[in-house]
């Protein structure tokens, strides 16, 4: 519609001021159209095409301002202006006019200069309102298309950070997001020799670019970890690969959890994230775990840092953390909700199964929710050794043809690969490209993972189990592995894998040589009645996996044999 | 959010006074701030009246560092409040500014 000529629809009962006015408008270039009272007015009106409503004040049937009123419903929120005609003068009645929704009035008799002036204006109006209902259109569609494109985002998103473990009933989460994305992820994985790998991040904003840096972060997470590699490992490729990816100002404040079965210990890597608890039932107050690393994706892999705290746990005992939106809270006083409100928890006055309703209860009371403008997550784990005790990979994988295979392969370590690399995730990549086996790779790698750390920390770095004995003991245990591994200075290990299998099953040999001097082979106790201590578990496991255990004389050598049935 | 700038053309040392809440609608003030003066220059944030500072604020501390040369350039961070120092700390940024 054009806005130099507009459509106009004048409503009079005198024929000779309707006449008059149509005249004078069409002389301006308008396309006129008339009616004699409000109700031909009302019939006459279409909100698509009419642009402005001249209206008499006094007219019989239906005046003015109620054929006004009507008009205005008729308009469907689209703005049409209305000016009104009247020979009346007196303040009360024109204010009427503009009360009921008028424009303007054009006073009787006529002036044509006057006139020329009210519809210049009124078509100022009408195009800048043009120019608004544009961008409204544009915006609104716009803003439409966002949405969809969020929310096959949110999909993708989804399925990938949730890809995980987080209904395992040892785990207890909640979770308070502002946005249709959250900067917060909660990852879970099993291990594949039992345990679980745990990651709760808080990337730098909120909504979709916080979002974003989760897919790689997911991604390695459960890849590396599915593959067997070590949180020493996964920690520091997460941050190289957050670190080429993402802008400078962007981060994640993360902490890692290892949950390790075998030895009851839990260890966590905490970069950026408030202090985690850990509530061990010997103790009244639960043991903070620091964050003593930068967050994930600041610095280089050179300056990066792998500082963890290691603790002994036992059935009962429980975990907690969460991000620093709890941390950065305030609560209804305005006071920092960690400050204040999180005493009772932190000095051990509530009931550890009552750990998340409380922490909920407090954050609902102090309003926190309604006000929060970051993201909160919270993690809760309730440790003990079963946790990811047979959880073979639980997605159904298609049938495969088990071709046989027959092969071998040696591998050696020598000082400085032993210190700098984990060879376990490269020898258990190769031993499952022969299909039989796939079904069986938990137990595969928890072999291999015993004999290697069997030869490593025994063998080659001469550490004795009875460090495990105290009650810190693990933790000891682990510290002095760092430590002597840190200064190797020579020695190796030497592994040998021979595979043989046909369509019914096959047989798998593991041979494992260190450059220790051995041990007394007489001691070895192979079932698990025999040994009641906590650690020395590693061997009578093995017995049950294998169909024989075969030490060399000197006790630095192990072979095992590991049959499966199709 | 109230943010003004000092520059000691002698020193050249430019100095970012920050007032109130230190988040996101902060952005584009602090990035004119430090960007109006050479990168090599020395940066002092006076955080005296800062209230507050969440994980964006972080961000842009790092967009600076990352202005002034990484490793090379020279920030100082002073009289940050204990709950602002706090998160700081947590976040380990103590290891890449300098906080009086």
């Amino acid at each position: 519609m054009s806005l130099v000529s507009l459509n106009i629809l004048i409503a009079d009962d005198n024929p000779s001021d309707r006449l008059l006015l149509k005249a004078m408008l069409s002389g301006l270039g308008h396309n006129v159209d008339v009616a004699e009272d409000g109700l031909e007015a009302i019939e006459k009106f279409d909100p698509d095409s009419t642009q402005l409503v001249c209206l008499d004040v006094v007219m019989p049937e239906c005046d003015g301002l109620e054929a006004a009123i009507k008009i205005q419903e008729m308009s469907r929120g689209r703005f049409i202006p209305i000016v009104f005609l009247s020979g009346l003068s007196d303040t009360s009645s024109l204010v009427n006019c503009l009360k009921v929704g008028g424009s303007d009035f054009i006073s009787k008799p006529y002036n044509l200069v006057l006139i020329a002036a009210k519809l210049d204006a009124i078509i100022r109006i009408l195009s800048l309102q043009k120019k608004l209902e544009a961008q409204r259109d544009k915006l609104s569609s716009y803003n439409e298309q966002l949405i969809h494109e969020q929310e096959v985002a949110k999909v993708v998103y989804e399925n990938i950070t949730h890809s995980n473990c987080l209904s395992d009933p040892c785990l207890n989460t909640f979770f308070y997001g502002h946005h249709l994305f959250n900067g917060d992820v909660i990852l879970a994985a099993y291990k594949p020799n039992g345990g679980m790998h745990l990651l709760i991040g808080d990337f730098t904003g909120h909504g979709l670019s916080a979002a974003i840096g989760a897919l790689p972060l997911a991604d390695i997470f459960f890849e590396w970890t599915r593959k067997g590699f070590l949180m020493r490992q996964i920690v520091p490729e997460i941050n190289r690969r957050l670190k080429a990816i993402l802008p400078a100002d962007m981060f994640c404040s993360a902490l890692f959890v290892d949950i390790n079965i075998t030895d009851k210990t839990l260890e966590v890597w905490n970069g950026g994230l408030p202090d985690a608890f850990f509530f061990s039932q010997k103790q009244k107050k639960p043991q903070p775990l620091v964050s003593h690393n930068l967050p994930l994706g600041i610095v280089s892999e050179s300056e990066f840092t792998y500082s963890t705290e290691i603790v002994s746990f036992e059935e009962g005992d429980s975990f907690l953390a969460w991000s620093d939106g709890i941390y950065e809270a305030l609560d209804s006083k305005g006071m920092m909700f960690s400050e204040y409100q999180l005493n009772p928890l932190v000095e051990g006055r509530v009931d550890t199964d009552n750990l998340l309703p409380w922490l909920r209860r407090k954050l609902e009371t102090e309003g926190v929710l309604d006000s929060s403008h970051d993201d909160i997550s919270c993690l809760k784990i309730d440790l003990s050794d079963s946790i990811g005790v047979e959880q073979e990979s639980s997605v159904a994988k298609p049938e495969e043809l088990d071709s046989p295979s027959d092969f071998s392969f040696e591998y050696i370590l020598n000082a400085e690969s032993l210190k700098n690399t984990d060879p376990l995730p490269y020898i258990l990549q190769i031993i499952m490209t022969v299909s039989g086996l796939k079904h069986y790779s938990g137990q595969v790698f928890m072999m291999l993972s015993e004999l290697y750390s069997n030869a490593l920390e025994h063998g080659v770095l001469q550490l004795n189990s009875k460090l495990k004995e105290t009650n810190d003991g693990f933790v000891l245990y682990y510290m002095e592995r760092e430590t002597r591994l840190s200064m190797l200075e020579s020695g190796f290990i030497k592994i040998k894998v021979s595979i043989s299998s046909n369509k019914m099953g096959g047989i798998l040999t593991l041979e494992l040589e260190d450059s220790g001097s051995g041990f007394d082979t007489s001691q070895v106790k192979l079932k698990l009645e025999d040994s009641d201590e906590l650690y020395n578990r590693g061997l009578p496991l093995l017995g049950q996996l294998c169909e024989s255990i075969n030490f060399s004389e000197k006790g630095n050598l192990v072979g095992v044999k590991y049959q499966w049935d199709k | 959010m109230i943010m003004q700038t000092q520059y000691d053309e002698k020193k050249h040392v430019l100095t970012i006074q920050i007032e109130g809440r230190f988040d996101f609608s902060c952005h584009k003030a602090f990035k004119d701030a430090y960007s109006s003066v050479e990168s090599n220059c020395k940066f002092e944030l006076d955080m005296t009246k800062v209230t507050y500072v969440d994980s964006s604020a972080l961000g842009m501390l790092l967009l600076l560092r990352d202005y002034a040369g990484g490793d090379q350039g020279e920030i100082v961070l002073n009289n940050c409040n204990d709950a602002v120092e706090k998160i700081l700390r947590i976040a380990n940024f103590d290891r890449l500014f300098s906080l009086h």
